[in-house]
């Protein structure tokens, strides 16, 4: 859309909820309203498959994306479900630290919540994320 | 109506594209590498949805995780409950056996429902194991940098070199896992594959050429192509080299039980291992590559006498790098192949982490590029290493070499672009300096006495030695030829 127009929080959250079901992409990410009658639209949940060649490999993340009322002109709030050992995730509860990733630290309104959940994935890839070691499959943070 | 079943799998009965009937839809099934189109019906469950898919995917059913709108599909929901449509798109996940511990909670769930996978992270353990070797190796792959990499390290402007490189090693030292990144990051790699490079380097060790010039068997060692390559792939590939240090052990410990053996192994010990050792010490690994050993005859030769005993870690504090008490020895250098002890294979022990790679890429090379450009003073210490001289040197004349480093670094794409300008502008800097000021390695002078053998064999056309010299790296029998396939008779 055109740049520097401001388009209505629900009207952008609409969209990326459509393109959540149209699962858009490479499949390595998904993304949908955590409760279906939600009409804010503000929790979402979201899917990260970890990248091959990784010790997040073949695993799936579970996240939790808050879109507040400022969305999209401020960056929504995200916290990995499934435990991590990750920089920039705390360890104890899954937050993710918003001044860790780029992308949430610099935040803009053309980002999304598939482009948080793609650089999510990315920075598993990197090379001081990649070779953490992980805490056993399938075990999530308590809250 | 009742033909039109999601119990027709592949049927092309089912092609009409709307759910005009209202029961089947098309979804897409997505994973990472695959696409296929699913026809099912619109109140199927998740578990015959997955039915299809396993037949599809020729993957067994309870391999396959299905994800869509960010949620993980249960057997016992329904597709429209989470309102899976016609046209849109399931992302799919198939299990490999390694990594099975039924995610089952992904989402929600609280606690551990897997608490304790036994194969946990396999891919994470056979990743640790990879690393075994690398880790106890870090303690030298500081030193291996040399002072480049010693500045790397946290060098809080500190001009102490030494001081420098114990700081990157304590750094590396809490990062096992870097080795092996450095390792797989193709600017070693780089930097491995060329012979010549390696070649120079060790050889720009005034110790090295001491001993060199005491035990030519060392040089022709250095000076056979095939054996630095050979000693390259090694260290390219720790567990290839574990192989090769047990390899070498036990051609060692034959060779004990040859009658004079021992005392041959003593003495080689003490002719080759000593000097090194202290020149190594010494240098604290000005040097990083200690050496590019040859392996190649790690076989029972007493009568050679290369050196074959495994040669203590030359940096070696935290390694009790003593194999030296031959009749352990043996074991002593497995044991302390952590550090690259030099063995057999690996005479000088050249640690693979050691090798280049950190020096552009590790986070510490940053912080000491950030530091160069803030403090001249450092810079200016830098150039002074004679290591550092040396290895612009070779830089510089392998110009490609050099301009290939930091553009083939991948994390260069990353945030190190300016880092990457800032290497450049160094190398330029120091290939202008190191070519034309102090240093006394002109080629001519490097090769002066490659040159005079030559001519003593009778290639008289010196500016042609000279070319093929420079091109070999100094490599004599290689300049030969060079020199015989351009001249026809």
């Amino acid at each position: 859309f055109i740049v520097g127009v401001k388009v209505p929080r629900n009207f952008r959250l609409l969209e990326e909820l459509e393109e959540g079901q149209k699962g858009e992409g490479d499949g390595t990410v998904s993304w949908g309203l955590e409760d279906d009658e939600d009409m804010t639209l503000t929790r979402w949940t979201g899917m990260i498959i970890g990248p091959a060649r990784t010790n997040y490999e073949n695993r799936i993340y579970s996240l939790k994306v808050e879109c507040g009322s400022r969305y999209p002109e401020a960056a929504p709030t995200v916290r990995f479900v499934t435990k991590i050992n990750m920089n920039g995730i705390n360890n104890s509860n899954g937050t993710v630290d918003s001044r860790s990733i780029p992308i949430l630290a610099k935040w803009q309104n053309s980002y999304s919540i598939k482009i948080v959940l793609q650089e999510l994935r990315r920075l598993m890839m990197s090379k001081e994320n990649m070779k953490l070691p992980q805490p056993p499959e399938g075990q999530t943070y308590s809250t | 109506m009742a033909d039109q079943g999601a119990a027709d799998p592949g049927n092309n009965n089912n092609n009409k594209p709307e759910a005009s009937e209202g029961t089947i839809i098309k979804v897409t099934v997505k994973t990472p590498k695959d696409k296929e189109e699913i026809a099912i019906a619109e109140d199927a469950s998740v578990t015959q949805f997955k039915e299809e898919i396993s037949r599809r995917f020729k993957a067994k059913q309870d391999q396959l995780v299905l994800i869509f709108a960010g949620k993980i599909l249960k057997d016992g929901d329904s597709l429209s409950q989470h309102g899976i449509k016609d046209g849109l798109t399931v992302h799919l996940v198939i299990k490999t056996a390694q990594n099975t511990s039924a995610s089952s909670s992904t989402s929600t769930q609280a606690g551990n429902t897997s608490a304790s996978s036994p194969d946990t992270n396999p891919s994470s353990t056979a990743g640790s194991t990879g690393t075994t070797a690398p880790p106890t190796q870090t303690p030298n792959i500081l030193t291996g940098f040399g002072d480049l990499a010693g500045l790397a390290g946290l060098g809080m402007g500190s001009a102490n070199f030494m001081e420098l490189q114990q700081q990157m090693q304590r750094q590396l030292m809490s990062n096992p896992e870097m080795l092996s990144q450095i390792m797989e990051n193709p600017l070693v790699q780089n930097m491995m594959s060329n012979p010549d490079l390696m070649r120079q380097m060790i050889m720009a060790n005034p110790q090295m050429q001491q001993l060199m010039e005491r035990n030519p068997e060392i040089s022709h060692m250095l000076n056979n192509p095939e054996l630095m390559r050979q000693t390259m792939e090694l260290a390219r590939n720790p567990a290839m080299m574990q192989e090769m240090m047990r390899n070498q052990d036990r051609a060692l410990s034959n060779l004990e039980s040859i009658p004079g053996g021992y005392n041959a192994l003593r003495r080689m010990y003490t002719d080759i291992q000593e000097p090194m050792f202290s020149a190594a010490r010494e240098q604290f690994g000005s040097n990083p590559f200690s050496a590019l050993g040859g392996t190649s005859e790690s076989g029972a030769q007493p009568s050679r006498t290369e050196n074959r005993e495994p040669l203590p870690n030359p940096w070696g504090p935290p390694n009790s790098s003593n194999p030296s008490e031959s009749g352990g020895a043996t074991t002593g250098s497995t044991s302390t192949s952590g550090g690259t002890t030099p063995s057999v294979s690996n005479p000088l022990g050249i640690n693979p982490g050691s090798l280049g790679n950190g020096m552009f890429n590790s986070p510490g090379m940053q912080s000491l590029l950030q530091q160069i450009s803030e403090n001249p003073q450092l810079m200016q210490n830098m150039l002074s290493a004679p290591y550092m001289r040396s290895m612009m040197q070779s830089l510089a004349q392998n110009p490609e070499l050099a301009s290939q480093n930091p553009a083939s670094s991948p994390s260069s794409a990353g945030t190190n672009t300016a880092q990457q300008q800032l290497m450049q502008q160094m190398l330029q800097m120091f290939a202008g300096g190191g070519g034309g000021g102090g240093s006394t390695q002109t080629p001519e002078v490097r090769f002066q006495s490659q040159l005079d053998q030559l001519s003593a064999m009778g290639f008289i056309n010196r500016e042609a030695n000279l070319q093929a010299l420079i091109a070999t790296g100094g490599d004599i029998n290689a300049a030969i030829e060079r020199l015989l396939g351009s001249q026809p008779s």
